[in-house]
């Protein structure tokens, strides 16, 4: 495991300047991070590399993603329990709390919880990307399998096998030689 | 009249790191000593001893701070005891001088630290060994954060310089059952040891490292040693005469230093303890920590947490240590780096050293602003 770095990363807080947010600014600092306070909302085209938000008093404008996937980490600071607040936060993107009266030593567990979630959930978002691009033209390998079984008089399996072979050699997705395959290159002519 | 101001003192002189902490409150003792000898009357220590239980640990600091009145206290030497008094600690809004290496990743305002965090000893360790010895070390560790965290670094800076890690066993506080890991060892073959072990499994562990390069001279410290961050001088007569030899050992203070300050101060420990000594470094240190506290407590006027702490960040003090700097934002104090080698005399002869090295106790790679600008006053 790698020790988390933080150092040239610039941070915004979006909470009104208190004793709360000195104390994380002390903390950010320590932790090569450059940060700034400001109780207004962010603007989407100069994000920073990490959000800390006021969940308390936060409104949905404050955040440029209202129920969009958030595109930078996202730390709630809290003090209220309120399940309505919790929600807020978790619109947010927030992927770890800081409760308030703020702890320093909560502050750098909360940012690598955030930090790796959010890592962790544009990998996820990319793969199931991925495999809903391959959902969608699953219908063009159905498609390949039938024309091939019809040209060359083999059997199911072995119209799969063909196509498979021939991805795994060009390394391809099986979906784009099946569309190779449908638009009428040959791209099958070395397998089978 | 008015009362005096307390400094509580926190030490477990019994259990697994009893010798350290005996050692530790004799600095204690020693630093209040001489401060009374030059007429000091203002401050005052009192003394709680929670013999290694960690539930005792709190309770200790709940009367220290509630009942005696303490707004300062020295002490802990684990992690684990540490992190069990700071939230309490934090609520009274007192200051805990906290004095022992320990591994990093905490920099609280309600604490001052003289102990040292891996960039000051793990770091500049490993630098000086994988060039020695070759980047294939066996880790060794107390089952608890110190030696899990240690060696999860260690295995980064091993990684990092292109080594693998042999292996990595831990042993709980107490045991003394090593000979599975001796047998591990000596069929992987590792360039160099590190341990993480503390008290007695420590002890057992050298012993029997000691064995086994009498069977292969391949594991004789010259060869293949064994390599601590937290051994001390206090701790060597518990090791059977001459197992320990040879054996390297990183820390901020050695009894062996040869400075002015350092002869000096061995001078008045002697003559105070009426016979000679060796000092260790958390002797060393638990000394500088009082004695830094009540200077700073004389020069703000009150013993009031705040006032004390902007005293003591705000210039550089001469310490056994050389010229201390604590950083205002970390709260953590430079410290030099030394390399002991263990003698026939029990002691350490120093074959390395670094001057003051600033702390980075997130490891954040030591560029996040210019290093403070010196001041020396006396």
């Amino acid at each position: 495991m790698k020790t988390p770095n933080f150092t040239g990363w610039r941070a915004v807080i979006l909470h009104q300047e208190d004793g709360n947010t000195e104390r994380l600014c002390r903390q950010l600092g320590l932790l090569g991070i450059r940060t700034s306070q400001q109780w207004s909302p962010l603007v989407a085209d100069d994000l920073p590399d990490l959000i800390l938000v006021d969940a308390d008093q936060g409104w949905d404008d404050l955040l440029p993603w209202v129920s969009q996937a958030p595109s930078r980490p996202v730390v709630a600071l809290l003090a209220s329990e309120a399940p309505g607040r919790i929600a807020w936060a978790l619109r947010q993107g927030a992927c770890a709390i800081i409760a308030k009266p703020i702890a320093t030593s909560a502050i750098y567990p909360a940012l690598v919880m955030a930090t790796s979630m959010h890592r962790e959930r544009e990998n996820n978002k990319r793969h199931v990307s991925h495999l809903e691009e391959r959902l969608r033209l699953r219908p063009m390998v159905f498609a390949a399998i039938e024309k091939l079984k019809a040209e060359r008089r083999i059997d199911d399996e072995r119209a799969y096998a063909t196509l498979r072979d021939c991805a795994m050699r060009r390394r391809m997705p099986i979906e784009q030689i099946a569309a190779f395959f449908l638009g009428g290159s040959e791209p099958l002519s070395e397998v089978g | 009249m008015v009362d005096a101001l307390k400094i509580g003192i926190l030490f477990s002189t019994t259990g697994p790191y009893g010798s350290m902490g005996r050692d530790a409150r004799h600095g204690a003792e020693f630093a209040f000593s001489e401060y009374r000898q030059k007429g000091g009357f203002q401050v005052e220590p009192v003394f709680f001893d929670p013999h290694a239980d960690l539930n005792a640990y709190l309770e200790g600091a709940r009367s220290l701070l509630r009942d005696a009145n303490c707004r300062h206290i020295v002490g802990t030497i684990t992690s684990a005891a540490r992190k069990e008094v700071l939230p309490l600690i934090e609520k009274h809004d007192g200051l805990l001088w906290y004095m022992c290496p320990y591994e990093g990743f905490e920099a609280n305002e309600n604490a001052i630290y003289i102990g040292g965090c891996p960039n000051q000893h793990l770091v500049p360790l490993f630098e000086h060994l994988i060039p020695r010895y070759g980047a294939r070390p066996y880790l060794v560790g107390a089952n608890y954060v110190w030696g899990w965290e240690m060696n999860r670094l260690a295995r980064e800076l091993v990684t990092n310089a292109g080594g693998v890690v042999l292996g990595e066993r831990y042993l709980p506080l107490e045991e003394t059952a090593v000979e599975r890991i001796i047998a591990d060892i000596a069929e992987r073959r590792p360039s160099f040891v590190l341990n993480n072990l503390i008290g007695p499994s420590s002890y057992a562990f050298l012993e029997a490292m000691n064995d086994l390069a009498k069977r292969d001279p391949a594991f004789a410290p010259e060869n293949c040693p064994v390599v601590s961050c937290d051994l001390m001088e206090c701790e060597l007569d518990d090791i059977r005469p001459g197992a320990a030899l040879g054996q390297l050992c990183a820390a901020s203070y050695f009894d062996t230093l040869a400075t002015a300050e350092n002869r000096a101060f061995k001078a008045r420990v002697n003559a105070w303890h009426g016979s000679n000594r060796r000092v260790s470094s958390v002797f060393a240190s638990a000394y500088t920590a009082v004695n830094l506290c009540i200077q700073a407590i004389e020069a703000s006027g009150n013993d009031e947490p705040r006032r004390v702490r902007r005293e003591i960040l705000d210039h550089a003090w001469p310490t056994l240590f050389g010229d201390m700097v604590i950083d205002p934002d970390s709260n953590h104090a430079a410290l030099p780096f030394h390399l002991g080698r263990i003698n026939k005399d029990r002691g350490f002869d120093v074959i390395a050293s670094r001057p003051a090295l600033a702390a980075d106790p997130y490891l954040t790679g030591g560029k996040r602003r210019e290093p403070p600008k010196l001041r020396v006053i006396s």
